[in-house]
């Protein structure tokens, strides 16, 4: 009941972070946006052609109308049809959005075990050649650039010149064996790309936690290291590592797939989302910052609640 | 007489170097090999990148002389790239916009974060600590790069319309960083002195309160600067980034085509500079992260 009520209070904080967003989202891709006008009409066309155009796309209302429009759209979630292809924008959501998710989810849930593990095993043996190594590495790791990584790790797996041993780009998966074919190369390159940070990040948390003073007296009374690093350790660390991960979720789901779909040819939300901003297609792109948006105030709430499932102490105030 | 001298010779660091934070940081800072080693690396480029604006250098960036795809030689020390451009000439000339790109985009998001997280610290708890906060959340919750698509659209034309787009995102974390410091700071004895004799809110602010937080910014600008070269790279391989001139991600987006030919010149002379540039930062900023944080345990 506690968690409910909670949940409810943080909803309604949520409304202005989701107002914010698609305010300033719908002021830059759609008020400034490209102008579709000319791309609908044909050669030379008269006065009474652009003005029907004009209204068909909603130009001709004003901003504070549109803008409304657009919020009710967003509660109803019904954004229309798109205006390049025609196809409805929900439809275009359901199909590509599991595509994205495929492609990010793997890359993103063993490049954070790796990170964990790799800074438990740094932190373990903090100051040792071991810690110099994995930290070492991993500056280096932050100091390629994503785009490095996915050319060159395509052309050693994926092209003639390397091990040509999964296709260079698209997305024909019918079977489990198809996914891990196409899923394989990006999946490397964002561990790479996300391991050295995620190493660096979680290995500072863990080395803070180990100085507490309950981990001396546990150490003091004989407890076992491997068993002092997880009881002890990492699960009082859990609270900002489930913070990082939590908050990279709704950038990733998006953003991070963008580089990705795009190199790739992969048909996800990130390429869809690119193409419409290129494009103009407004219906496509209120329906994806909306829903980010929103995405992003149930992280947060989420998050909230996680830290009190994690500890105990925290008050839901 | 000899007892004296023998005691004086057992200084302590403090002794040597006096009591001040800054000359303990430079203290700690030059002992730190790896932080001087980035450094090294970091004054190098930036001696490139200064005789690039200048014209001492790299003015041959957009001559096409050589042939297509040209091995190395005495005349071209990278070999040329598919229009017969000198690689060599073009990523030396990228050093210059690299550093353009993060020096524009770490002052400024560095100076509206000081200020705003100042403000937004000084004035916690009131309305204007609350609107600063949610121009935070909005900035932090849409995704990057949309974000940047849709300014670059927004500014049409504007060859700038990336460094403010990075510039928007960026200054969100130095702010935070700083309200929470200010909020640390305003308790202090000296911030109630200053209020007490009579200064004027805003130079308690900005004149006695803000100074104290600048060893924050200066971190956090280098973390900025390296932020944005390595966003410039991937916004300008998707075409939101340079407009005029070339840069390392526009080498390396002209590099795709010639890597599926099997020549890897222009790519490996972007990418190494680039790597090399960043991991010096990066080695940098560590040191200065150990040198000047002193609850920070290095190593």
């Amino acid at each position: 009941m506690e968690t409910l009520q909670y949940t409810l209070r943080k909803l309604v904080t949520g409304i202005p972070l989701i107002l914010g967003v698609t305010l300033i989202s719908f002021t830059l891709m759609v008020h400034f946006g490209p102008d579709k006008t000319y791309d609908l009409l044909g050669k030379n066309p008269t006065q009474e052609q652009i003005t029907e155009v004009r209204h068909q796309l909603g130009y001709d209302k004003s901003f504070v109308v549109r803008y409304t429009q657009y919020l009710k759209e967003l509660a109803t979630m019904n954004f229309g049809y798109s205006d390049s292809s025609g196809e409805k924008v929900s439809s275009i959501l359901i199909r590509t959005m599991p595509v994205s998710l495929a492609l990010i989810l793997p890359g993103f849930v063993l490049g954070n075990l790796f990170g964990v593990i790799l800074a438990l095993i740094a932190a373990y043996h903090r100051g040792h050649w071991i810690d110099k190594i994995i930290m070492g590495v991993s500056v280096m790791g932050m100091s390629v650039s994503f785009l490095i990584v996915i050319i060159a790790f395509q052309v050693i797996f994926s092209s003639s010149q390397g091990l040509d041993l999964f296709p260079v780009r698209g997305w024909d998966v019918y079977s489990f064996t198809d996914y891990i074919h196409y899923v394989t190369v990006p999946t490397l390159a964002s561990i790479f790309v996300s391991l050295g940070y995620n190493t660096r990040f979680y290995r500072a948390v863990i080395v803070e936690e180990m100085g507490r003073d309950h981990v001396r007296t546990a150490k003091a009374f004989g407890a076992h290291p491997i068993e002092l690093l997880f009881k002890s350790v990492l699960k009082n660390s859990l609270i900002p590592i489930i913070t990082r991960i939590m908050f990279s979720i709704p950038l990733v789901v998006i953003s991070g797939s963008l580089l990705l779909e795009s190199y790739f040819g992969i048909p996800g939300v990130g390429k869809v989302t690119y193409d419409a901003i290129l494009s103009g297609d407004q219906p496509i792109l209120k329906a994806v910052v909306g829903l980010t948006a929103i995405m992003f105030v149930f992280t947060l709430i989420i998050n909230d609640i996680l830290y009190k499932v994690v500890d105990p102490r925290i008050s839901l105030k | 007489m000899s007892t004296v001298l023998d005691t004086s010779t057992v200084e302590r660091v403090e002794d040597k170097v006096g009591e001040s934070m800054w000359s303990k940081a430079a203290y700690k800072f030059r002992r730190d090999r790896t932080g001087m080693m980035g450094l090294s690396v970091v004054a190098f480029y930036m001696l490139i990148a200064l005789g690039v604006a200048l014209g001492l250098w790299g003015t041959e960036w957009s001559d096409n002389n050589g042939q297509k795809w040209e091995g190395i030689s005495s005349q071209y020390w990278f070999g040329t790239n598919i229009l017969g451009q000198d690689i060599f000439e073009r990523a030396i000339f990228s050093t210059k916009t690299a550093f353009e790109v993060g020096l524009v985009v770490a002052v400024i998001s560095t100076l509206i974060g000081a200020i705003l997280g100042a403000l937004s610290g000084f004035f916690s708890n009131t309305w204007i600590d609350e609107i600063i906060l949610w121009v935070m959340g909005v900035l932090d919750s849409i995704p990057f790069y949309l974000f940047v698509a849709a300014i670059a659209f927004a500014l049409s034309g504007f060859s700038y319309s990336m460094h403010v787009a990075m510039i928007a995102t960026f200054w969100t974390t130095t702010s935070r960083l700083v309200r929470g410091e200010v909020i640390k700071l305003k308790n202090f004895e000296f911030v109630e002195a200053a209020r007490a004799v009579g200064v004027p809110q805003h130079i308690i602010i900005f004149r006695h309160i803000l100074p104290n937080t600048f060893h924050i910014l200066l971190v956090q600008s280098t973390i900025v600067f390296v932020g944005a070269i390595k966003s410039e790279v991937i916004l300008s391989f998707l075409g939101l980034g340079v407009k005029d001139g070339v840069s390392w991600g526009l080498m390396i987006a002209e590099s795709t085509l010639e890597v599926q030919a099997g020549e890897f010149a222009n790519f490996y002379a972007a990418s190494a500079l680039l790597f090399i540039l960043v991991m010096a930062f990066n080695m940098f900023s560590d040191a200065l992260q150990d040198a000047l944080d002193p609850k920070k345990v290095s190593a």
